[in-house]
């Protein structure tokens, strides 16, 4: 039996039994919930995932990661010298259920450690508990870094305390001053919302004129009126605040305007889907990691990329590449082992002051806590579709070799 | 019948809920993992949620996907009003707000008479419209509130103790609260408007007002519970609070329960809850999601009245033994042919009940009454008769309150009744049968006779109505068969239900619309016996008929109407010898008269 074999056999028996002991405990019979053992077993992480929900498209990527991180670090002698075990439970994209499962996770299934869920509001319900319980909880891609205020929260998504702000300045600082009008447009998820309201006082402080700003609905389905719009204002630079699939939804409705955006810009978008499209020529969006060199010759970096795409494929996965999402998620594992290692403890306030003092490497770079809300630099690079492929174009350290920005 | 009746009214619920309450209030002190606290929160949460919602829906039959709306506005008044004032108003706001919310749209959609699916469709917009709104305006604007001000109160020591406590306390009292609605008048009235809202009306049930009052409960226990889930959650977005899994597992609860008893949405989201929560592995996410889904699905199938369905067919076979004329070709008629008293003999007064001058009615142009003038006098039986579409079944539409006439007057003892709704027609002593009856088809034969003696003219309280519901069954002789259904009656019997139904309702004056359609001739028989010994207990009876050898029999005049008009009337003799009347029930020519 392999060790991964030993984790997902261990994940069910577990499961089961937290079953029952939460059926007992509804019943109101709490003592008869029996004490695990901890100390000398494997060390076992807790988190939740979207795994079905509205959200499990990405939250099944976050599950393909840990399960190869967890499968590595086993093969590697574990963590302190023991097996480590994911206990990983489905949150069904639920905030409130996420809530439950990680007060199950600390209090029935008694895990040493925690790891993040996927997607902002799920991660502010497992913070919320870590808090009261005082657990380290090292997270993913948190979008609304001013939400988060525990002092025990690390933020493996390098996107700076004020991403609205850095990240505009930096693509703006990209395209230079051949971009004189802008049209912001952006879908009413909150994180997207966040980042490209944000973004309209920099355009305004760097002297852009801002020719359109149009807010739709998440979900929006007819995008034909919007895309009028933006062909009317006829901006130098398109910034969209979209995510998901909502970048080509407004591009296919632009194509049937026979308008092409000059420069465009997407904020959260569905990767495959932008880079295949023929109107998804030149897209800009921005990321932590892309599995192109120079990034991925990052120690670690490369075995992970091929052991994803592996399974990536394996599970049917339209884009199987590590970006992001995936490198975030990877990252904050690598966090959570660099902690546990350096201070050899488990001990969770040593781990977040390690942390916050020193920082961690990880396949995305040196990754830091040190600011407000514990978030260190922004360490966001700018990416664009070439030849329908992202490359990194931006700043020239990252840059892939062979591309070039272009702007128009 | 009468320890029968006891072991019957014998109901511990209200003890059983306090003593859960209690229990579950002192939970936290034995230090539970938080767990159990946490996964009891969601249990209660969703009770709250689906009984709430049962107290309207369930019990009125409407189907609303509006609970989400109704919750989404405790959720946001809750976030808004708590980060400037305390948690306390903030509460008290979501429960206002939601309520204010809840009537306000009741109150114009059942002005407009939608129902069913029409109905079903304008609530599932309520939800999208009022998202809109809120992500459209200051009250959220886009990016979600964060709830990270709000200060809670403190019980236990624990913030998790206290969201559990908190939302225990709203589920405990939404079961409270649907308890005492099904036991008390308005749960009856809610349960009428459910089977047969026109019938409900007609009897005296004021079913405007109870679906107001209904939507307003339901609607703020919702908002009650949304904040203080705003809390629990901490973070609360559009797109997370208005999706469909508020309107949509309230109603799955519901059905699975059983939506129209009060613990049955609680049993329902026990069960959904537990299946939710407690198999939540990471492998085989999607697997154990479609299981789940299908286990729904077949429950649902195969218990299309809930689980308290099952229990309560169950206990109607053990407890309820049919007795008596219990076969469907049984007559109710043995009884009655034992007490059958003589026909009190009529003695005119002169004392006109009810006038009715110049009535008309069209509908889309075609003019079912036309001027229609016509007295009933106190104590007589008056017979109705013409030709069929002749507007008589439309005349007593009108003067029992169900159509408004486009013009002319109705007096009841001198009283201009011609603007009343229905109920307030049935109140003030006006009673009606249906030509094909219309009994309240999910309460039992007591029960349907209980709303007539509830909701009457006399209003009697629950007591006085169980005895002279019983009264009028034994004077029917449908006493034997007090709790069985309508549909397990033949047509016979259903027919001498709504005899029984109007005369509880203590009215001045019965109408009797086509008793006698489709009786075999003893049954026939035994009616117009039945008919003849309610006169005789001094009640005034507009006797709507085809069949003239009862006519005659029964009636001391006789009023004759023919294409919305009166054409005869007087003796029941001398009237049907009149040419005109003959010439409209032969369909000859009158002009040579």
């Amino acid at each position: 039996m392999s060790d991964r074999e030993i984790s997902k056999s261990g994940v069910t028996r577990r499961g089961a039994l937290a079953g029952g002991i939460a059926t007992a405990a509804a019943a109101s019979l709490p003592a008869a919930i029996p004490a695990l053992a901890q100390g000398t077993g494997p060390i076992r992480i807790g988190s939740t995932l979207a795994l079905t929900g509205p959200l499990a498209q990405t939250g099944i990527l976050h599950k393909i990661v840990g399960d190869i991180f967890i499968d590595q670090a086993n093969k590697s002698g574990g963590l302190l010298g023991r097996k480590v075990e994911w206990v990983l439970l489905d949150d069904q994209s639920k905030p409130d259920v996420t809530r439950t499962l990680y007060e199950r996770l600390l209090t029935v299934d008694k895990v040493d450690l925690l790891i993040g869920p996927y997607a902002t509001g799920s991660i502010l319900s497992a913070m919320g508990v870590a808090q009261r319980y005082n657990k380290i909880l090292v997270h993913h891609t948190f979008g609304i870094p001013s939400l988060a205020k525990y002092d025990m929260h690390i933020p493996a998504w390098p996107i700076g305390f004020n991403p609205e702000k850095t990240v505009t300045n930096r693509v703006m600082d990209m395209l230079g001053n051949k971009v004189k009008t802008v049209a912001v447009v952006t879908s009413k998820f909150p994180s997207v919302h966040f980042l490209t309201v944000g973004a309209r006082p920099v355009f305004k402080e760097r002297g852009i004129q801002e020719v359109l700003f149009l807010e739709f609905e998440f979900g929006a389905k007819d995008f034909g009126p919007i895309a009028a719009r933006v062909k009317d204002a006829n901006p130098d630079l398109l910034f969209m605040g979209a995510i998901g699939l909502e970048g080509n939804q407004l591009l296919e409705a632009l194509e049937k305007l026979n308008w092409t955006p000059r420069n465009h810009f997407y904020t959260y978008p569905t990767p495959g889907p932008l880079a295949l499209s023929p109107m998804g020529k030149d897209a800009l969006s921005f990321t932590a990691y892309e599995d192109l060199p120079p990034l991925n010759k990052a120690p670690g970096a490369a075995e992970f990329g091929k052991l994803f795409t592996d399974a990536a494929k394996a599970a049917n996965n339209p884009y199987p590449f590590v970006e992001t999402q995936t490198a975030a998620s990877y990252s904050a594992w690598q966090i959570l082992f660099h902690a546990a290692k350096e201070t050899n403890s488990l001990d969770d306030r040593k781990m977040a002051d390690f942390l916050k003092k020193n920082g961690a490497p990880t396949i995305i770079g040196k990754v830091r806590f040190d600011g407000p809300n514990n978030y260190g630099e922004d360490m966001m690079r700018i990416k664009q579709v070439q030849n329908q492929k992202w490359v990194i174009v931006y700043p020239d350290e990252f840059k892939t070799p062979g591309s070039q920005l272009i702007i128009k | 019948m009468g320890a029968q009746t006891a072991r019957l009214r014998r109901d511990w619920s209200p003890y059983a809920i306090a003593i859960a309450f209690i229990g579950f209030a002192l939970l936290p002190a034995f230090k539970p993992p938080a767990f159990v606290e946490s996964f009891l929160y969601l249990l209660f949460f969703w009770i709250a949620l689906a009984t709430s919602w049962a107290i309207f829906s369930g019990f009125t039959g409407y189907v609303s996907f509006g609970h989400g709306a109704f919750y989404g506005a405790g959720v946001y008044t809750l976030a808004n009003v708590a980060s400037h004032y305390s948690f306390w108003w903030g509460l008290i706001a979501a429960g206002l707000v939601s309520a204010t919310l809840g009537v306000a749209i009741a109150a114009i959609v059942f002005r407009t008479r939608l129902r069913g699916e029409l109905f079903a469709l304008l609530t599932l917009a309520l939800a999208i419209v009022l998202a809109t709104i809120i992500l459209n305006t200051p009250v959220d604007g886009g990016p979600g509130l964060y709830l990270i001000g709000v200060s809670l109160p403190n019980f236990y020591g624990s913030p998790a103790s206290t969201l559990y406590l908190l939302i225990m306390c709203v589920g405990m009292m939404s079961l409270a609260t649907a308890w005492f609605v099904q036991q008390s008048k308005l749960g009856r009235g809610l349960f009428a408007i459910s089977d047969d809202e026109d019938v409900a009306e007609i009897l005296g049930v004021p079913t405007y007002a109870y679906k107001l009052i209904a939507c307003g409960i339901s609607s703020a226990l919702a908002g009650i519970a949304g904040g203080i889930h705003a809390v629990f959650v901490n973070y609360v977005t559009v797109s997370g609070t208005f999706n469909l899994e508020v309107p949509l597992f309230v109603l799955l609860m519901s059905v699975l329960g059983g939506a129209r008893s009060w613990i049955g949405p609680a049993i329902g989201a026990v069960f959904i809850t537990l299946l939710n929560n407690l198999f939540v592995s990471g492998d085989y996410a999607l697997l154990i999601r479609i299981g789940i889904g299908l286990t729904l699905v077949l429950t649902t199938l195969y218990m299309p009245e809930g689980i308290v369905g099952l229990f309560h067919t169950s206990w109607r076979r053990k407890a309820l033994p049919l007795t008596g004329s219990q076969t469907p070709s049984g007559h109710a008629d043995a009884p009655l042919a034992a007490s059958i008293a003589p026909a009190r003999q009529y003695q005119p007064t002169g004392e006109t009940l009810v006038r009715l001058e110049d009535i008309s009615l069209a509908f889309k142009g075609v003019r079912a009454l036309d001027g229609v003038n016509m007295e009933v006098r106190k104590g007589e039986i008056l017979g109705l008769v013409g030709p069929n579409g002749s507007g008589k079944s439309t005349l007593i539409n009108v003067m029992s309150g169900f159509y408004k006439p486009d013009g002319g007057r109705i007096f009841l003892s001198g009283e201009n009744i011609t603007a009343l709704s229905g109920h307030l027609v049935a109140r003030n002593g006006i009673a009606r049968t249906f030509q094909i009856p219309r009994p309240f088809g999910r309460m039992s034969v007591l029960d349907n006779v209980i709303v007539a003696a509830m909701f009457g003219s006399e209003q009697l309280p629950e007591r006085a109505a169980r005895e002279r519901a019983m009264h009028y069954l034994g004077f029917v002789g449908l006493d034997t068969r007090a709790h069985a259904l309508p549909s397990d009656l033949n047509l016979h019997q259903r027919k001498f239900l709504e005899l029984a139904r109007a005369l509880a309702s203590g009215a001045k004056l019965v109408m009797l619309d086509e008793v006698l359609a489709g009786l075999t001739p003893s049954e026939i028989t035994s009616a117009i016996a039945m008919v003849r010994r309610i006169h005789s207990a001094d009640t005034t009876i507009v006797f709507v008929e085809h069949n003239m050898r009862a006519v005659m029999e029964l009636t001391h005049r006789l009023v004759v109407i023919n294409q919305g008009k009166v054409i005869a009337e007087g003796d029941p003799r001398k009237v049907m010898q009149d040419a005109a009347v003959v010439a409209a029930y032969l369909g000859t020519s009158d002009a040579e008269d």
